[in-house]
C-alpha cells in the first residue's frame, strides 16, 4: 500500500497549497483524486515522486521511504520532440532496469502508434498514449497519473478506459488526478475530493451507488457547488 | 455494455449474467468465462468481475473448484429460481410505473397483453 500521511505545502506565505494531506493507494486499485482546477492534485503527484519540495509530509509504500516501486505518468509528454516513439521507448527500456518490453510492443500495438513518428508530431492523444505506454512497461506496482484524460478525444478515452479493465491492472495501484470522469466512472474505486488543498471527502465509488443511488458525477456536484 | 451510473456496477453485471444463465446462454453445468475474460468483453474492472462471480457463488448458480474454470450450476431448482426472480424484479418495476399513473388493473392488462403479442409477432417475422 502506498501511504501520504500530513503532507503540507506552502508558496511562500501567501497560502496553504497543500494542508495535511493523508490517504492511501492499496493495490488492485483504481484510486481517483478529483478537484477543480488549481486544488493541488498535481502537487501531490509531484510531492510523491520528490519532484517538489513539501514542508512537512511522508511517502511510504508498505511501510518504506522508497520510491522505486512509484511510476509517474506526467500531463505533458517530457520526452524530447525530436525523438520518434521507437526512440523514445528504446531510450526508456535503456534507464529502467525493470522495463517490460512486451508490455511496450503489446501496447503499442492496442494504441496503433507507430515507431517512426515523431513525438513532436503527435496528436495530444496520442502524447498521452505513449506516457501511457511508457508508465505501464515501467513494470512499477504503483502508477501515477496526472490528468491522462484531459483534451482528449471521446475514442482515446475510450481506449484509454479499456486499459483500466484489462489484464495490466493486475497487481497494480493508481492513483489518477481528473476532472474528467465520465468515460471512465464504471472503472473508478475510490474517490478522493480536494479542495483547497484539502481532502473534504473519501468516497468507495460502488458504496456511494448501493447507499445512496448516486454516481461519481452526482458526488462532484455537491461537493463542489455547494 | 451501457452502465447507469447509479446503480452498482457489479449489480447490473450480475443481473446480465443470470439473464444468461437464465436464457441457456450461460447452459447448465457448462464452464463461463473467466473473471479476466468477463472483465475484458464488458470493459469493467477485475474488482467488478470478481465480486459478481463471488455473488454468483454465494448464490450458487456457479461453482469454482481450484485451477478449473468456473462452472454454472447443475441444480435445475436454482436456474429456475433465478428465473423467477427476475421475472418478479421486472414485474415489480412495471407495476411500480403502472401505479404511478394510477390505470385501472384490467386496462393495463389489455395493453399488456396487446403490446406483448405485437413483440412476439414482430420476432416471429424478424
Amino acid at each position: 500500500m502506498l501511504e501520504v500521511r500530513g503532507l503540507r505545502k506552502s508558496y511562500g506565505r501567501k497560502k496553504n497549497v497543500l494542508n495535511d494531506v493523508s490517504f492511501t493507494v492499496p493495490l488492485n486499485q483504481l484510486t481517483c483524486l478529483i478537484g477543480l482546477n488549481g486544488e493541488g492534485k498535481s502537487t501531490i503527484l509531484k510531492a510523491i515522486m520528490g519532484l517538489v519540495p513539501v514542508d512537512a509530509g511522508t511517502i511510504k509504500v508498505d511501510g518504506k521511504t522508497i520510491h522505486d516501486s512509484i511510476a509517474f505518468v506526467p500531463d505533458l509528454s517530457t520526452m524530447p520532440g525530436y525523438m520518434s516513439v521507437g526512440e523514445a521507448i528504446a531510450y526508456m527500456r535503456d534507464y529502467y532496469p525493470d522495463w517490460n518490453q512486451q508490455v511496450a510492443e503489446e501496447l503499442m500495438g492496442f494504441f496503433k502508434l507507430m515507431a517512426t513518428d515523431r513525438i513532436a508530431n503527435l496528436s495530444k492523444g496520442n502524447k498521452a498514449k505513449v506516457n501511457l505506454l511508457i508508465g505501464f512497461a515501467m513494470n512499477r506496482p504503483y502508477l501515477l497519473l496526472d490528468e491522462p484524460l484531459a483534451g482528449i478525444d471521446l475514442f482515446t478515452k475510450e481506449q484509454i478506459a479499456w486499459i483500466f479493465s484489462s489484464h495490466y491492472m493486475e497487481g497494480k495501484g493508481i492513483l489518477m488526478t481528473t476532472h474528467e470522469i465520465a468515460e471512465v466512472e464504471h472503472l473508478i474505486d475510490r474517490v478522493i475530493f480536494l479542495q483547497n488543498g484539502t481532502i473534504i471527502q473519501e468516497d468507495d465509488s460502488e458504496e456511494m451507488r448501493e447507499l445512496y443511488g448516486k454516481s461519481v458525477q452526482d458526488r462532484m456536484r455537491e461537493v463542489y457547488q455547494t | 455494455m451501457h452502465f447507469d451510473q447509479r446503480t452498482p456496477i457489479y449489480l447490473q453485471v450480475l443481473y446480465w449474467f443470470k439473464k444468461r444463465i437464465v436464457m441457456g446462454e450461460f447452459k447448465r453445468g457448462e464452464s463461463i468465462p473467466s473473471r479476466r475474460a468477463l472483465a475484458n468483453e464488458l470493459k469493467i474492472h477485475l474488482n467488478t468481475a470478481q465480486k459478481v462471480y463471488k455473488e454468483l457463488e454465494d448464490q450458487l448458480l456457479i461453482t469454482t473448484d481450484r485451477n478449473v474454470p468456473s462452472k454454472v450450476t447443475l441444480d435445475q431448482s436454482i436456474i429456475d429460481r433465478a428465473r423467477t426472480e427476475l421475472l418478479e424484479n421486472a414485474v415489480k418495476q412495471f407495476v411500480d410505473s403502472i401505479y404511478a399513473i394510477q390505470i385501472p388493473l384490467e386496462e393495463v392488462i389489455i395493453n399488456f397483453e396487446k403490446e406483448y403479442n405485437i413483440r412476439k409477432r414482430s420476432e416471429l417475422n424478424a
